[in-house]
């Protein structure tokens, strides 16, 4: 062994032995849970808030045939109201962004019916934000869809509000809920 | 946590379905709004019924005045919002927003919003 290696070992003993010597067992646990604690926080930050959104898990697409069941198609259920390139294409999924982007935490929303259990599903379209346009997976459709001057329900609009880049890159389809008439 | 599960589970309907497609894309679904680009409503919107033409103003603000929906369906889902999102801010007794009041109110848009609020938060300020 090298006398700089001998060195570092020396260190590293030292530091080791001092360590357990200043710090309790009980200690190290208290610590150890405050951190994975704060690391499951981590996701409830507002960084992460708009992906938070989806609280439903999506109906079973399993059952569907052709393309009302393929999340990289146009006519895939959750599309009903899409304007814009499909993440599914894009290097994310129907309900995440591709690497490298930011889901906006604005968006707008509609519902589509699934085909297989006849349900209306609450769908929010939320762009990706942060590169250029994809430019795969164009898709338009506007089931429910409003004139621009009710910007609130039209999908013309690019939503990268409130991200820290306003350049879109796809958008995903959300399932937030059920919508029942009562 | 689970409170929310279980309502997505058992599905929204009425006011809160009303509220989930037409106000929460910008307002989101605990009421924060985005700092800096939409307010929020969750420790604020009851504040506004404590000081003189608050209560005008949550009906003739753009957003709600030009919403997709009939004058009672409006009028339910602000109520639903103050219940939602008021807490303690409501003042004890409010009346409830009646169907007739918000058609009144909503054909009087507000031409000079920021105006408006900027007054309003200042007398908000000055009540406390």
């Amino acid at each position: 062994m090298t006398d700089g290696r001998r060195w570092l070992d020396h260190v590293v003993e030292r530091g080791a032995r001092q360590l357990a010597r200043h710090t309790s067992r009980r200690s190290f646990l208290s610590r150890l849970g405050a951190a994975l604690v704060g690391t499951a926080a981590l996701p409830l930050l507002p960084v992460a808030r708009a992906a938070g959104d989806e609280r439903l898990a999506a109906p079973d697409d399993a059952a569907l045939h052709g393309d009302v069941g393929d999340p990289k198609s146009c006519n895939y259920w959750r599309h009903c109201a899409i304007d814009g390139f499909l993440c599914s294409c894009c290097g994310g999924s129907q309900s995440a962004c591709p690497p490298g982007t930011e889901m906006s935490p604005l968006t707008w929303i509609g519902t589509c019916r699934h085909p297989g259990d006849g349900k209306d599903y609450i769908i929010s379209y939320n762009d990706c934000c942060g590169q250029s346009l994809c430019m795969r997976c164009r898709c338009t459709r506007t089931e429910g869809e409003r004139p621009l001057y009710l910007t609130m329900k039209n999908n013309d609009l690019l939503w990268c509000f409130g991200t820290q880049s306003r350049a879109v890159n796809c958008s995903v389809a959300v399932v937030l809920g059920v919508a029942t008439r009562s | 946590m689970l409170a929310p599960v279980l309502a997505a589970a058992q599905g929204t309907s009425g006011a809160a379905l009303d509220y989930a497609v037409t106000c929460q894309g910008c307002h989101r679904a605990d009421g924060t709004g985005t700092p800096g680009t939409v307010p929020a409503l969750a420790g604020s919107v009851g504040k506004f019924l404590r000081v003189p033409g608050g209560r005008e103003f949550l009906v003739r603000v753009p957003g709600v005045a030009q919403a997709p929906l009939d004058d009672a369906a409006l009028a339910a889902v602000i109520n639903w919002m103050l219940a939602r999102f008021g807490g303690d801010d409501v003042p004890g007794g409010l009346a409830p927003y009646a169907a007739e009041e918000v058609g009144r109110l909503r054909r009087r848009p507000l031409t000079d919003v920021e105006r408006v609020r900027r007054e309003l938060l200042e007398a908000i300020g000055r009540a406390r």
